[in-house]
């Protein structure tokens, strides 16, 4: 096969920005290629390029060998299928499609038949005198698809064309468009940010992303062999866990040793293990090669995608006090007013504000006949970035007050394996408990509760909130509450029905596992 | 290269077009000599004149006066109508705007004979209150045709957000929808501002008892050539570009402010 | 929401006593004698009759109607250049061009006509630039040439506003998709954008021919008493003779003229395309 187009070393900027960074690629000629990438990537970008809209900064551009940059669109043998089509509104469905033919003053029987066959190719003989307005999405795409194809172009470019269509119309256009494809047997170059679309339809997919080319490959290679965790992501679901390869033929993650069919990484390298939803099956715990207990399972027509655990994640406990105080009376100003003692960590106490220590006291004043909120003008304090008990106390402006204490303690963490977790013990009354109407979300917002990485640079969401008491039923006393964040988690395509709560094995094939470098250092 | 020149050419000229008249009525206002060519030196006396003269004084006045007034009235009108025809139904919408486009596709002059004689028939004596009238009904169609748009664009379900968090009808519309129509209620204020300012035909019919505008005055003393007419030209020009340099800067120095308050 | 309807009221009343009647009052006067006294109102077409009847008023009405038909021309040929000029120039650019066509709308007409009397008059700047070729001086007020001058020069803002709305607001990809379908640029010109623009320029014509027919200030000030429109006789019916009957009928030929007009230059925008269909 002849390399049809060469991008070389392109390089585009807008405004100073790069939008593409050296991209590098061959097409063949009859190929049908998908640029696949999110919104922003450059994918669209580089297909104006090779459209003739747009002039790279940097780089060549080879069409059969030859530099096509400066050649104006109108003389490139390649023709463009438009986002939304772009049909002319004043023209109907036969002018539109003859608008090329009859600008290169073709000979007007000629056109008639020419068009008469990109009608027929598209299944539209009956509308051709329609007005392009008057169309459903579908069938605009289809007029959009043969205005370009009866050029005759050598390349036909489609710029994210299935992307106004709803679902049902797309898939009917996918199958329709691979098989114009092989009919006319021109290279297609097919811009989309959906993988299935891309899966379904392409030769060779082109993952992009920031500007750069991800992976380069044929449908199977990339679902199989993604180079990466983003490249993994983007196609098809999957698992991706943490792992080292000791030696080739080997891998460890979750502390376990497995076989596996790749090699080449360097001895212990830090890699990325894929293993896809529909490769690990669900087994009784004895043969499994990992155990776990299923999460939730969720119904999704053909299959059930249930989510087994087999790690949980980090957790901490902290002491809730639950006490009956009595709001603070003031008769002559008919105000009440209310707060907790709270427990603060020596760390927080540099940055403190007074809305801050309010928040956390839980401190709060009201008109005692209407339960209208008054607001805390004042709260005096002293404090000392040392271990111990200090006296706060809120007032409003019309002299009602109350005294709490803020307790300083060390700070509450645990630090297992990655991640760490903090959070402080409450005291909290029990109208507070029972008044709480989005309790778990409450609780994480007295205690503080918050999870990072160890090197503190992204949080990790708490995802768990697990407690000793009955919310409607609470007394006064102490009780336990447990923060954690999410464990080892396998996605797995199954075709029975789980219960959650189950304790089952997970178990896989060497070749099921892919592995992959690290992203950031391929 | 050479394209380039001749259009920049074209566009000098055009622009020449438009600016000759207005620039050589400022400048011969203030010629001291009656030339319509010559400039004979700076001076003042027309101004002078002018301001001697009440009947032009008055004319400044009221259109003035005219033009504040209809513009405040008509822009209310316009939008409390703007707002009930848009919760009205489609029939009642369609007539009332068919009905409120007849005075913005009718020539002025149309519109003028049929106030004439409307004024006429029930004995009305023609003047100040005739005159801002009128100015009202020509006004309110365009507060309305500028309004409208912005209502249509408005979630249809933001009234009924409005009262389900406890507004009562009142409250959402002054604190939920005026505040998100209040562009097209300034652009239909200013549109009614300058066509009331600046109208001449329907002014012209439907007036009486001396009440005249700027207008009005140039036209009945446009017979002779006198420059006192510059001066008052130059009067309203001036205002006019004031009002225009005010509306057009105070969004960019408000937009300053919020970014150096960002800041 | 009943209250909020409710709102629409008050001015629905006004606007059949200040909008609807009025216009009623011009076709019952159009159409009978006697008008002044309302028990004797009897139906007639004498108005109609006079009109067509007297060669003068006719040849005015001729006269007119050619007037506004070479103004809008006129209009269309400067405005189009300058607002596709426009259309293509940096997004800056065209917001200060815009606002450099509209501030002279903003400003009193006749405030603006007036002027033209003072550099068009037999004493004025333009026959002293003339002069200094040795030329004229040429008479210029009180011609055809001065009142057409007149109405372009109030009327062109308003056409190139429309010419430009629809160009500016045309989606740049028909431009895009002419040009990967092999026009080059006049043929994308001729092809997509001129014919897409077309509706811009009918509401052009729309808004310049329709006061440039009915306007009596214009031929008042520039044409002096020789240059007598349709406008004129109107006003002078009202306002000089007191014959509101014929006034009124004179202003009914007057609209009807121009919604024939109107209709006219709209079926022209659709047939083109309809042709296309034949193909």
């Amino acid at each position: 096969m002849n390399k049809l187009i060469q991008f070389k070393n392109i390089v585009k900027e807008f405004d100073s920005q790069i939008v593409l960074k050296s991209i590098n690629l061959d097409i063949y000629e009859n190929e049908f290629v998908t640029l696949l990438g999110p919104s922003g990537c450059g994918k669209t970008t580089l297909l104006r390029i090779l459209g003739g809209f747009l002039e790279p900064n940097e780089g060549e551009v080879l069409f059969d060998g030859v530099s096509i940059l400066g050649i104006p669109p109108y003389k490139r043998e390649i023709n463009t299928v438009f986002q939304k089509y772009a049909l002319f509104p004043h023209l109907n469905v036969y002018d539109n499609i003859a608008f090329g033919l009859k600008i290169k003053k073709e000979p007007k029987d000629i056109i008639e038949q020419k068009v008469m066959r990109m009608l027929r190719l598209v299944g539209l003989e009956e509308y051709k005198k329609r007005r392009v307005t008057e169309m459903s999405g579908g069938q605009q795409q289809r007029v959009a698809i043969a205005r370009a194809l009866v050029n005759e172009p050598k390349v036909l470019l489609l710029d994210e064309p299935l992307g106004a269509l709803d679902l049902k119309l797309r898939k009917e256009m996918q199958r329709e468009l691979k098989r114009i494809q092989k009919e006319v047997g021109i290279t297609f170059i097919f811009v989309t940010h959906d993988q299935e679309e891309a899966l379904t339809m392409s030769d060779k997919i082109v993952v992009m992303k920031n500007g750069e080319i991800q992976q380069i490959g044929s449908p199977t290679d990339i679902y199989n062999e993604p180079v990466n965790r983003y490249v993994a992501n983007f196609i098809g679901e999957s698992n991706i866990i943490e792992g080292i390869m000791p030696e080739d033929y080997k891998v460890i993650f979750e502390d376990r040793l497995f076989d596996c069919v790749d090699s080449g990484f360097e001895k212990n390298e830090a890699v990325d293990v894929v293993i896809r939803p529909e490769d690990i099956d669900i087994v009784p715990v004895k043969e499994g090669k990992l155990t776990g207990t299923v999460k939730s399972v969720l119904f999704k027509g053909v299959h059930y995608e249930t989510i087994v655990e087999t790690k949980t994640g980090t957790a901490i406990t902290v002491a809730m006090t639950v006490s009956d105080p009595k709001p603070v009376q003031n008769m002559s100003a008919d105000e009440s007013m209310s707060a907790n003692d709270f427990y603060i960590d020596i760390t927080d106490i540099p940055e403190l504000t007074n809305a801050e220590i309010i928040a956390r006291a839980d401190a709060q004043a009201w008109k005692t006949s209407t339960e209208e909120l008054v607001s805390i003008t004042k709260v005096d304090y002293e404090v000392k970035a040392e271990k111990g008990s200090y006296p706060v106390t809120f007032s409003t402006s019309a002299g009602t007050m109350t005294t709490i204490h803020m307790i300083v303690a060390d700070e509450n963490k645990v630090e297992e394996g990655n991640e760490v977790i903090y959070a402080v013990n409450i005291y909290k009354t029990i109208d507070d408990i029972k008044e709480s109407m989005v309790l778990e979300t409450d609780l994480k917002t007295w205690a503080n509760a918050q999870a990072w990485t160890a090197d503190g640079e992204t949080g990790i969401a708490i995802t768990d909130v697990d407690y000793d008491f009955d919310q409607d039923n609470i007394t006064t006393g102490t009780y336990s509450i447990t923060f954690s964040t999410r464990g080892y988690e396998y996605k797995i395509d199954t075709t029975e029905k789980y219960e959650a709560g189950d304790k089952v094995g997970l178990d896989f094939a060497p070749d099921d596992l892919h592995i992959m470098s690290r992203e950031g250092n391929p | 290269m050479k394209k380039h020149i001749f259009t920049k050419i074209f566009i000098g000229l055009t622009v020449l077009f438009f600016y000759l008249p207005i620039v050589y009525t400022v400048i011969f206002s203030f010629n001291s000599s009656r030339s319509l060519s010559v400039f004979g030196g700076f001076s003042l006396q027309w101004y002078q004149k002018m301001f001697k003269n009440s009947d032009m004084m008055d004319s400044i006045f009221y259109t003035i006066i005219i033009a504040v007034l209809a513009t405040i009235i008509s822009t209310i009108a316009g939008t409390v109508t703007a707002i009930g025809l848009s919760k009205s139904n489609k029939v009642l919408r369609g007539i009332t705007e068919q009905v409120n486009n007849l005075p913005i596709m009718n020539p002025d002059i149309v519109t003028a004979i049929g106030l004439l004689m409307l004024f006429s028939s029930l004995a009305v004596t023609k003047g100040f209150m005739t005159l801002l009238l009128s100015h009202i009904m020509f006004c309110i169609p365009y507060v309305i045709l500028s309004v409208m748009p912005k209502l249509r664009s408005l979630d249809p379900n933001i009234t009924d957000a409005a009262l389900d968090l406890g507004c009562t009808p009142l409250q959402a519309l002054t604190k939920v929808i005026v505040p998100q129509i209040t562009s097209g209620i300034f652009a239909g204020a200013l549109i009614a501002f300058t066509m009331s300012f600046d109208d001449f035909v329907i002014s012209y019919f439907v007036t009486g008892s001396g009440v005249n505008n700027i207008s009005i005055m140039i036209y009945t003393m446009s017979k002779r050539i006198n420059p006192s007419i510059n001066a008052l030209s130059t009067v309203i020009i001036g205002i006019i570009t004031t009002v225009l340099l005010i509306l057009n800067i105070t969004p960019i120095i408000l937009e300053k402010r919020k970014e150096k308050m960002k800041k | 929401m009943k209250s909020f309807k409710s709102m629409a009221y008050p001015y629905i009343i006004w606007s059949i006593f200040l909008i609807v009647l009025p216009m009623l009052l011009i076709v019952i006067y159009a159409f009978t004698k006697e008008g002044n006294s309302v028990i004797n109102i009897q139906f007639t077409l004498e108005n109609f009759a006079r009109f067509f009847s007297d060669k003068v008023f006719f040849n005015v009405l001729k006269r007119s109607f050619f007037i506004a038909v070479a103004t809008t021309i006129i209009c269309i040929l400067l405005g189009y250049p300058l607002a596709y000029v426009t259309a293509r120039m940096k997004p800056k650019s065209q917001i200060v061009m815009v606002f450099m066509v509209t501030i002279p709308t903003w400003i009193n007409m006749l405030v603006r006509t007036y002027a033209w009397r003072g550099i068009l008059d037999k004493s004025g700047i333009l026959n002293s630039l003339l002069g200094l070729f040795g030329i004229g001086p040429v008479q210029f007020l009180e011609t055809g040439f001065a009142v057409i001058l007149g109405m372009v020069y109030n009327f062109l803002p308003f056409m190139v506003l429309q010419i430009y709305n629809s160009l500016s607001k045309m989606d740049y990809s028909y431009i895009e998709a002419a040009s990967d379908l092999g026009a080059d640029r006049l043929h994308t010109f001729l092809r997509v954008t001129l014919p897409l623009s077309i509706p811009g320029v009918i509401s052009g014509i729309t808004l310049v021919f329709l006061p440039a027919v009915s306007s009596f200030f214009i031929p008042k000030l520039l044409g002096g008493g020789q240059y007598v429109l349709i406008g004129n006789v109107i006003e002078n019916q009202f306002l000089t003779s007191g014959d509101w009957g014929f006034g009124s009928a004179i202003s009914l030929i007057m609209a009807i003229i121009i919604i024939i007009s109107m209709h006219i230059t709209k079926k022209l925008d659709k047939d083109p395309s309809s042709e296309g269909g034949k193909l």
